[in-house]
């Protein structure tokens, strides 16, 4: 920048000649100088508010946006809280498949004390040993009078007890809201339901966390506040399976057994709509149980899931349907059965002889051993585990429950071709009711693959196919014929066209060997039989049915009655009308249609 | 131009000043201010008592104001700056000993007729002592250093007290506006830039000194500035203005659910309805549209003052009106920021719309000041 002398002589020399004041330059000179400065410092400031003004005009924009966002956002209300503040949202209700209530909550309260803000400690301490007997009035009074801030007294308490509660009239006793988990059936469907506790506990809330069965499986599920408390639906009917577990539990004194399962299966669907295991338990008040006492002493224990036994001769049906199904024997093939069969040193029997040879049906229908351990000869090893395998016997279920995958079936590693004869009929393999009752619904319901569930399912299943229709249909003609002439008459029950298999398996003593008075008498059916709907497993652990001359244990004495009895009052239930006309006979024409 | 021009510059007399004043900004500061009166009718659930109707006198009283202040010439209050600044500052060290005590803040001096916020003053007085400041002092000198201490303890006195009154709104108001008029008057760049890094350095200091024994912040003040940075920590204690404020703004959608139909104030979710949080109302009843409209209203007002600012070619003139502009966008930026959670809750009125006099008076009193620089313009 050029600046102009303030003074220029040559101007001011001019202007003196001129007699001019030369000081009008300085000033006139001065002036302009000023004037730039101001210009420029103009030019700043302008530049300056330019700046300024896209900055408001970026604080509008912000502001705008952020308006127009949460205009266009639907409002939520915060549904997580961080810790200390009250856990929101109830834990979602379990219902059976018509909508029943299985598990619900219920508002309680807790009660805990603040000593510090106790009037009187020592009566507060006697008053509320008198409300709730099962404390000890010494202990309260040492706690309240201590030096501890506080003391949960109660986790949970009635309606009663909490105005019993307020009317000491005790600042220093305090509720805190708690959400109960109430199981209204009782003992119903306890081992599927399971049970809930609490977790973390806070004086406002306590957190409810599942610890067995569906209420373990599905937790995550059911504490989800974002499901905004939808209720699971279970596959299961409350009415079958109360109907189940009362003729069950009946059948289970009658015949004197220590334990009993039943599993009632949909063919189609897989749904399981009653699933028993008794000794059983009120998942109210859950009972706390060592881990070391034995399954069949403990009722928290699912024997329908968890409990692998040897099933015996109801595994007949899965060597005979794959020896159909591969060809080797039809339906009147005559099977040599000369007893006893000795393979190496070992020898296997039937419970009665019967004679040199039977039809193929007839080894189903009079449960020979011989007769299936050579049909089982005659598929082999590998062929016979596979097939056992794609019928999900060697798995665990997938069925929706945290004990299912306890419930690990039991197979010998080496699958020699005496593993392959005794498995033929039974002795090898172990595996739960639940196991059995599927792969059951596979082979009759026309031969697909049937995998349990215990959630309710709108369709059919289209598992992959097991054996042919045809293969299917003779099997569920022969196991028919088990009940209408076999060892299992007394299964027949009038107009429900049932079908089955029985078993007894020897039960194995823990020293090694079997027992020889002890069995499981096992009962696996359908009905109808000529379009089977639904499979009904039962099982009786130790079975002993004392009204003849001499105890009898097998099946056909011991859970085919109690299944009977227990299809003649539920199928009614699942409203299946009774065939009496089962065979229309041939030529005779109805005079009106 | 020549010198000669600049002296017949006209500057219209007596009441032919009122023609010349800026009636585009009068009609809108009235526009802003029926806002405020329809919300105000509303929160009380259809009654103009017990807010609408003491607003409506009070902004006619201020609106009286702003035209007495309008009247006056702008150079007799660039001679008043210095005193009014000294009497604003005597007031908030009156406060600290004699005022009386308000929601847990020492911020009001009660004179009998008026509860007066000395803060609120002199956020305008110090808008005044600074624009007369630069305008005095010379454009070479601007950005030297030793001609930077007075107007930083100009700003800085100020600050602290209303920082330990405890008002964080007003003290950041505060340092924020009479930072900006330093920026318009021509400081160099490189002090910003340093006060800045020193102000990230300064809020890293605050945070760090959480919980121990020099602690920097009230203990409410972090919870204010935790609560910012995650409202959902805890919607049921202090992030509860926030959460109920979005829920508010969220409901009223794109047009609102129609005047007097607002749930989330009328029903009292929200505390300070009718008075920090009255935009909430406002965007719950009208909707995005509405608040879209109170925001242009808002722009609009700035531009005028932006205009002008622009026209005048004196120097304490255009530095005072962008000085009162700078001040009802830091009021109302700061306020909707907060109210949509883009900034913690540090409770600022909404300028003109917010149930209170004091603000109002002093906020109307400024823009008596820019109309008064408008119509005592050179021209």
């Amino acid at each position: 920048m050029i600046r102009t002398p303030l003074r220029p002589l040559a101007r001011i020399l001019r202007a003196r000649e001129r007699g001019e004041n030369p000081d009008a330059i300085e000033r006139e000179n001065k002036r302009m100088r000023h004037e730039e400065m101001r210009d420029r410092a103009r030019l700043q400031a302008e530049s300056r508010l330019i700046l300024l003004a896209v900055a408001f005009l970026g604080g509008f924009l912000l502001i705008g946006g952020r308006m127009a966002y949460i205009a266009t956002t639907d409002p939520v209300e915060p549904r997580a809280a961080a810790s200390g503040s009250p856990i929101i949202g109830q834990r979602a209700d379990i219902l059976d498949r018509n909508g029943r209530i299985l598990a619900t909550n219920l508002d309680t309260y807790a009660l805990y004390a603040q000593p510090q803000q106790m009037i009187d400690p020592e009566a507060a301490a006697t008053r509320l040993a008198e409300i709730f007997p099962e404390l000890d009035a010494e202990r309260l009074r040492t706690d309240f009078t201590g030096t501890r801030k506080f003391v949960w007294v109660r986790r949970q308490i009635s309606p009663e007890q909490l105005q019993a509660v307020h009317d000491i009239g005790e600042p220093g006793l305090l509720f805190g809201p708690r959400e109960a988990r109430l199981y209204p059936n009782g003992p119903i469907a306890a081992q599927v339901l399971g049970g809930a506790t609490y977790g973390r506990e806070g004086v406002d809330s306590a957190e409810v966390i599942g610890v067995a069965g569906v209420e373990r499986q599905f937790d995550a599920y059911l504490r989800d506040p974002a499901n905004q408390g939808a209720p699971l639906t279970l596959s299961l009917d409350l009415t079958v399976q109360a109907t189940a577990e009362e003729v069950l539990a009946g059948g289970m004194m009658l015949m004197n057994a220590k334990a009993a399962s039943a599993v009632l299966l949909d063919v189609h669907t897989g749904e399981v709509i009653a699933m028993v295991s008794l000794p059983d338990f009120d998942p109210n008040t859950r009972p706390a149980l060592s881990p070391e006492t034995s399954p069949d002493d403990n009722p928290l224990f699912n024997r329908a899931v968890q409990g692998v036994y040897e099933l015996g001769s109801t595994f007949k049906v899965f060597a005979v349907s794959q020896a159909l199904e591969l060809g080797l024997v039809n339906a009147d093939t005559m099977i040599d059965t000369r007893g006893p069969l000795t393979w190496g040193r070992f020898r296997i029997r039937d419970f009665h002889n019967y004679g040199a040879q039977l039809s193929v049906t007839d080894v189903v229908v009079k449960s020979s051993n011989i007769g299936t351990a050579r049909i089982a000869l005659q598929i082999g090893a590998d062929r016979q585990r596979e097939f056992l395998d794609s019928l999900g016997l060697l798995q665990p279920t997938s069925i929706e429950l945290s004990e299912a995958r306890s419930g690990r079936p039991l197979f010998p590693a080496q699958w020699s071709e005496i593993s392959t004869m005794t498995i033929g009929y039974g002795h090898g393999v172990s595996d739960s009711p639940l196991h059995l009752a599927a792969a059951y619904a596979s082979i009759v319901n026309g031969g697909t693959l049937v995998t349990p569930t215990l959630i309710r399912q709108d369709r059919a299943q289209t598992g992959p196919r097991i054996i042919s229709e045809a293969t299917s249909r003779i099997m569920r003609s022969m196991l028919r014929e088990v009940v209408q002439h076999g060892t299992a008459t007394f299964g027949d029950v009038e107009g429900y066209d049932v079908g089955g298999k029985t078993g007894t398996a020897d039960k194995p003593n823990p020293q090694g060997g079997y027992y020889d008075d002890k069995v499981i008498a096992t009962f696996a059916s359908f009905f109808p039989a000529s379009d089977p709907r639904y499979v009904l497993v039962v099982s009786l652990d130790e079975p002993v049915e004392t009204s003849g001359s001499e105890p009898r244990r097998t099946a056909g004495w011991t859970a085919v009655p109690v299944a009977a009895e227990m299809i003649r009052r539920i199928a009614p239930i699942l409203g299946m009308r009774p065939q009496i006309e089962t065979a229309e006979a041939d030529g005779v024409t109805l005079t009106s249609n | 131009m020549s010198y000669l021009e600049y002296n017949t510059k006209f500057v219209p007399t007596g009441l032919r000043k009122v023609l010349y004043l800026n009636w585009p900004l009068v009609l809108l500061l009235i526009a802003v201010a029926s806002f405020g009166f329809l919300m105000l009718y509303s929160v009380a659930g259809g009654s103009s008592t017990p807010w609408m109707a003491p607003q409506m006198k009070r902004f006619g009283v201020s609106l009286v104001v702003m035209f007495a202040v309008a009247m006056v010439p702008i150079w007799f209050w660039r001679n008043m700056a210095v005193l009014t600044y000294g009497f604003c500052l005597a007031l908030l060290i009156g406060v600290e000993f004699f005022g009386s005590v308000g929601m847990g803040a020492q911020r009001w001096i009660d004179l009998g007729f008026i509860q007066l916020q000395p803060s609120e003053m002199m956020k305008i007085a110090l808008v005044m002592v600074l624009a007369a400041y630069y305008d005095w002092l010379p454009v070479d000198r601007v950005s030297r250093p030793q001609w930077l201490v007075a107007p930083l303890v100009l700003i800085g006195l100020p600050t602290m007290l209303v920082l330990i009154q405890p008002d964080l709104g007003t003290a950041i108001m505060l340092s924020l506006g009479g930072g900006i008029i330093m920026f318009l008057a021509g400081v160099h760049w490189a002090y910003f830039g340093t006060v800045i890094l020193g102000g990230v350095g300064l809020v890293a200091t605050v945070l760090e000194s959480r919980g121990t024994t020099w602690q920097l912040l009230h203990d409410y003040q972090f919870r204010r500035i935790d609560t910012f940075l995650d409202p959902s920590s805890d919607p049921l204690g202090a992030g509860y203005h926030i959460t109920q404020a979005k829920i508010a703004l969220g409901s009223g959608g794109w047009t609102g659910k129609g005047f007097m139909q607002g749930t989330q104030s009328r029903l009292n979710f929200l505390p300070e309805k009718q008075t920090d949080f009255i935009f909430t109302t406002l965007a719950e009843e009208f909707g995005f549209v509405g608040a879209a409209t109170l925001l242009a209203l808002y722009t609009l007002i700035i531009a005028f003052c932006i205009v002008s600012a622009l026209q005048n070619k004196d120097r304490f003139a255009s530095l005072v009106t962008l000085g009162v502009a700078a001040t009802l966008f830091l009021f109302f930026a700061v306020n909707m920021s907060m109210v949509m959670g883009l900034a913690p809750v540090v409770g600022v009125p909404l300028p003109l719309v917010s149930y209170g006099g004091s603000a109002m008076l002093v906020l109307m009193g400024a823009f008596g000041l820019v109309q008064s620089a408008h119509v005592h313009r050179q021209r």
